[in-house]
């Protein structure tokens, strides 16, 4: 048992020198996540203006969610699918041979379906995770608690997600992850503007 | 039938699967005891490779199934060597 998945990781490590697949699903994944939080930081703002139910806060985010991770399976499916193809057949014009069942091409397709779900899982799984409070802690908090719980967890998976940029570029990981939060100051205030800031309940 | 020594072989290959790689799994074949890979010549999207394998008995179809699968194509068989010594070594 320990072997096959061994053997397993083996051939996935392969895999990954050949298709260089951790680089693109390491940048799939932070700007799907970002744009998860984001999305659902909107729906936040939006929600608390008009005051919606809870329920309504997540099956709405849920839905969004939902539609973000299919979005990313089927648009990284299809364009990392179509760009592998044409690097298959470049490659396979400069050997001449067919690569297709080779180690080259069996890396290309895992590479496309590994992406693929990175890229849908990143939005919805953020979306998870902001709900927080609202999936599992609702009958301990107040709705405003509730939504002030769903902020701070957007605003530090956006910190995070800017800290682990830090790290790959070697930059400073607070610096990023500020970046990063900017941006969700930027997008939330947007919103709050275009949405009606005398509308907004802060008592 | 004699049985095959050595063999060198010139094999045109993309950049990956590095030949660390290849050179690793062409020596893990039955009746293989050395293998050496050498890059002759580098282009922008391949490479090619000189691949000399010594050994007691090897299969040429073992190897070419290893080089094949790393999408490599050989493009000559350059020297082989057969009986109970290898000539000229």
């Amino acid at each position: 048992m320990l072997s096959t998945i061994n053997a397993k990781l083996k051939v996935l490590k392969d895999y990954n020198r050949i298709a260089k697949i951790d680089r693109i699903a390491r940048r799939y994944f932070v700007m799907n996540a970002f744009d998860g939080v984001l999305a659902i930081m909107g729906i936040l703002i939006g929600s608390y203006i008009v005051g919606s139910h809870p329920k309504v806060v997540i099956s709405t985010s849920i839905g969004a969610g939902i539609a973000m991770g299919v979005s990313g399976i089927w648009g990284a499916y299809l364009t990392e699918r179509a760009e592998r193809q044409r690097e298959i057949r470049e490659l396979e014009r400069a050997t001449l041979s067919k690569l297709s069942e080779t180690k080259i091409g069996r890396a290309a397709t895992a590479a496309v379906f590994i992406i693929a779900i990175i890229d849908g899982l990143a939005p919805f799984l953020s979306a998870l995770i902001i709900l927080l409070p609202f999936l599992l802690l609702s009958p301990f908090l107040t709705v405003k608690q509730m939504y002030i719980y769903s902020a701070a967890i957007a605003f530090s998976t956006l910190f995070l997600l800017g800290a682990f940029l830090g790290r790959i570029s070697k930059e400073s990981m607070i610096k990023t992850g500020l970046i990063m939060i900017l941006a969700g100051v930027v997008s939330g205030g947007i919103s709050i503007f275009v949405l009606g800031a005398e509308n907004l309940r802060l008592t | 039938m004699g049985v095959v020594k050595l063999m060198v072989l010139d094999v045109l290959k993309p950049h990956e699967p590095s030949i660390l790689d290849m050179a690793r799994k062409l020596g893990s074949v039955k009746g293989v005891e050395g293998v050496d890979v050498t890059i002759m010549s580098v282009d922008r999207k391949v490479e090619t490779a000189k691949i000399t394998i010594e050994g007691t008995d090897f299969m040429y179809d073992s190897l070419l199934k290893i080089i094949n699968d790393y999408g490599a194509t050989v493009k000559s068989i350059d020297r082989v060597s057969t009986g109970k010594k290898v000539v000229g070594s």
